[in-house]
C-alpha cells in the first residue's frame, strides 16, 4: 500500500496572502509529493511551508513537516519556471523499520520548450540518525535514486544500484552523485511541453536520515529563425557604430 | 558457602543498581533545546515545534526566515537516556542566500540541560553546497564552520578555514568529519553545535551533524568489572 502526501506549494498561507496583494505574484504551482510503503500515513495536512519571489522569474520554496507514520522531511528549493528546479531536500526514517521512499519535485513550465538541453546533478549525506552504530540508502530495485523528468518521462538518472553506508554511531556520510550535461557540447534533450521534475527513489534504514541537493536545468536550443535573428541584430549594430564613427 | 555466596552477589548487586541509578539521574532534560540564528543579512523570524518522538526523544523541526535569506531543520534531540547513558543531538540543516551579495551565518542548536562526568563524546557532520546562482559562487568560513561546544566552550572543531567554490548551478559534496572518544567533565548548562560560514549570493548550504556523548565507567564500575572474574570462579568453586 502507498500513500501519497501532496504538497501543493501554491496554496501555503504565506503566498496565498500575498496574492492578494499583488495581482502579478503569481507563483508556479511548483509540486513535492512523498510515497512511503507499507504504512497508512492517516491523511496529511498540505498548508505548511513558505514561497517566496527571489526575482522576476525565480521562487523560493522551503518547508518542513512530520508526518503521522513516522518521516520528517524538510525542504529549501529555488525554482524558475523558464525552467530550472535547485535545492535540498533532507528525510528522516524515525519508525522502526527501513523504508522505501519516492519523493517527486514537479515544476510547470512556460513557455514549452520545442527543443532542449540539459543538465543535472546531485549529491547527498547519509547519517546514523539514532546512534545504532550502522546507516543505509540504497536503490529501490537496484534503480536510479535521481531522475530527472520532463513531461514525466526520464531525461536522465544518478546513482543507480546506490548503496551507501554508515558504520559508526552518529557517523555521517557525504557521496557524491554525479551529473550529466554540464560539460561541451551541451547534452541534447527532449522537447517539454508542460512539467519539468526531479524524483528521488530510495530505501533508508530505520531511525536514519539522509539530505539530497540536486539541480536540473533545461535550456531551450535557439531556433534557426532565432540564431538569423540574432546574427542581423548584431550586423545592425556593427552598422550603427561605423555611422556613429 | 552458600549464605556466604548469597551475600556476596547481593552485594554486587547493590553496588551496581546504585551506579545505574546515579548514571540514570544524571538528567538532560530532552525537551530542552535552542535554536538562535544570527545572520548579516538582517533579522528574522524563528519558529521551532518540538514532537516527542520517545520518552526522551525529541524531533525539533523549525525554520528561521529572513528577507531574502533563510535557514531550515529538521533535528533530533535525546536527553539523557537511562539505559544508555548517553545524549546526543543531531539532523539536518539547510542555509539559504537568496540576496544579491554575499552574507554571513550563524547559526546555533542546544541541548539545554546537565550529565554528570566523566563523560566521552563523538561528532560528525557532512554536507553539500549548491550555487544557484549563474556566477560563481563560494562558501567559506572563517575558522572553524562547525564547532561542537560544552557549557559556551569550545571542545572540537571540524571543517576550519573553509573554502568552496562552485560553477553556476553545479553542487559540491562537503565531504564528512568525524571524531570520537573525546574526554569530557560533566556538562552543567548545555550541549550545542555552532555552524559559522558566509554564503556568496544564490548559496544554499546543507548540513547533516551530530554530537553525542556517554556516560565512562568509574573507578568503581571498572572494579565490579574486575570483580566478575572472581565471582565466576567462586560459583565454579
Amino acid at each position: 500500500m502507498k500513500n501519497t502526501i501532496t504538497v501543493v506549494c501554491a496554496l501555503f498561507s504565506l503566498g496565498s496572502a500575498t496574492i492578494e496583494s499583488r495581482a502579478d505574484f503569481i507563483p508556479p504551482g511548483f509540486l513535492f509529493r512523498v510515497f512511503e510503503s507499507g504504512v497508512s500515513s492517516g491523511g496529511e495536512a498540505c498548508n505548511f511551508g513558505s514561497v517566496d519571489q527571489v526575482s522576476a522569474t525565480e521562487w523560493f520554496f522551503q518547508g518542513k513537516h512530520s508526518n503521522t507514520t513516522g518521516t520528517s522531511m524538510s525542504w529549501s528549493y529555488l525554482v524558475d519556471p523558464d525552467p530550472f528546479i535547485t535545492g535540498t531536500f533532507s528525510l528522516t526514517n524515525d519508525t522502526l523499520l527501513a523504508k522505501s521512499y519516492v519523493v517527486d519535485f514537479s515544476l510547470p513550465i512556460s513557455p514549452a520548450i520545442a527543443q532542449s538541453t540539459v543538465s543535472g546533478q546531485m549529491a547527498g549525506t547519509l547519517t546514523d540518525s539514532n546512534g545504532s552504530g550502522s546507516a543505509s540508502m540504497t536503490s529501490t530495485s537496484g534503480g536510479a535514486v535521481y531522475t530527472a523528468l520532463a513531461d514525466e518521462m526520464l531525461v536522465q538518472s544518478l546513482m543507480s544500484n546506490a548503496n551507501q553506508t554508515v558504520s559508526s554511531a552518529f557517523g555521517t556520510t557525504s557521496f557524491s552523485g554525479g551529473s550529466f550535461g554540464q560539460g561541451l557540447p551541451p547534452l541534447a534533450g527532449p522537447a517539454i511541453n508542460s512539467t519539468i521534475g526531479i524524483r528521488f527513489s530510495f530505501t533508508l534504514s530505520a531511525g536514519d536520515s539522509v539530505s539530497f541537493s540536486s539541480i536540473f536545468v533545461a535550456n531551450p536550443v535557439p531556433t534557426p529563425g532565432a540564431l538569423a535573428m540574432g546574427l542581423l541584430s548584431g550586423l545592425a549594430a556593427r552598422r550603427g557604430r561605423r555611422r556613429t564613427d | 558457602m552458600n549464605l556466604n555466596k548469597t551475600c556476596f552477589i547481593f552485594g554486587l548487586r547493590c553496588i551496581f543498581g546504585c551506579l545505574i541509578s546515579s548514571a540514570a539521574s544524571a538528567g538532560f532534560d530532552s525537551s530542552g533545546a535552542s535554536f538562535s540564528v544570527t545572520s548579516s543579512a538582517g533579522s528574522g523570524t524563528l519558529v521551532n515545534v518540538p514532537t516527542q518522538i520517545t520518552p526522551t526523544a525529541w524531533s525539533n523541526t523549525g525554520s528561521w526566515t529572513g528577507t531574502n535569506a533563510s535557514v531550515t531543520w529538521a533535528n533530533d534531540i535525546q536527553g539523557w537516556n537511562s539505559t544508555t547513558s548517553a545524549g546526543f543531538t543531531n539532523g539536518n540543516i539547510v542555509i539559504r542566500n537568496n540576496t544579491s551579495a554575499a552574507q554571513d551565518f550563524n547559526v546555533t542548536i542546544a541541548m539545554l540541560g546537565n550529565a554528570t562526568g566523566p563523560l566521552v563524546a563523538a561528532g560528525s557532520v557532512g554536507g553539500q553546497y549548491v550555487n544557484g546562482s549563474a556566477s560563481l559562487g563560494s562558501l567559506t568560513s572563517t575558522g572553524a564552520l562547525w564547532s561542537a561546544g560544552i557549557d559556551g566552550a569550545t571542545v572540537n572543531t571540524q571543517l576550519n578555514n573553509a573554502l568552496f567554490f562552485a560553477q553556476p548551478f553545479q553542487v559540491v559534496s562537503l565531504g564528512s568529519f568525524s571524531f570520537n572518544n573525546l574526554a569530557m567533565n560533566s556538562i552543567t548548562d548545555r550541549a550545542s553545535i555552532l555552524f559559522s560560514l558566509r554564503l556568496s549570493a544564490g548559496g544554499e548550504a546543507s548540513f547533516t551533524s551530530a554530537f553525542s556523548f556517554q556516560a565512562v565507567p568509574g573507578p568503581a564500575s571498572l572494579a565490579l568489572i574486575g570483580f566478575l572474574p572472581i565471582v565466576r570462579s567462586r560459583r565454579r568453586g
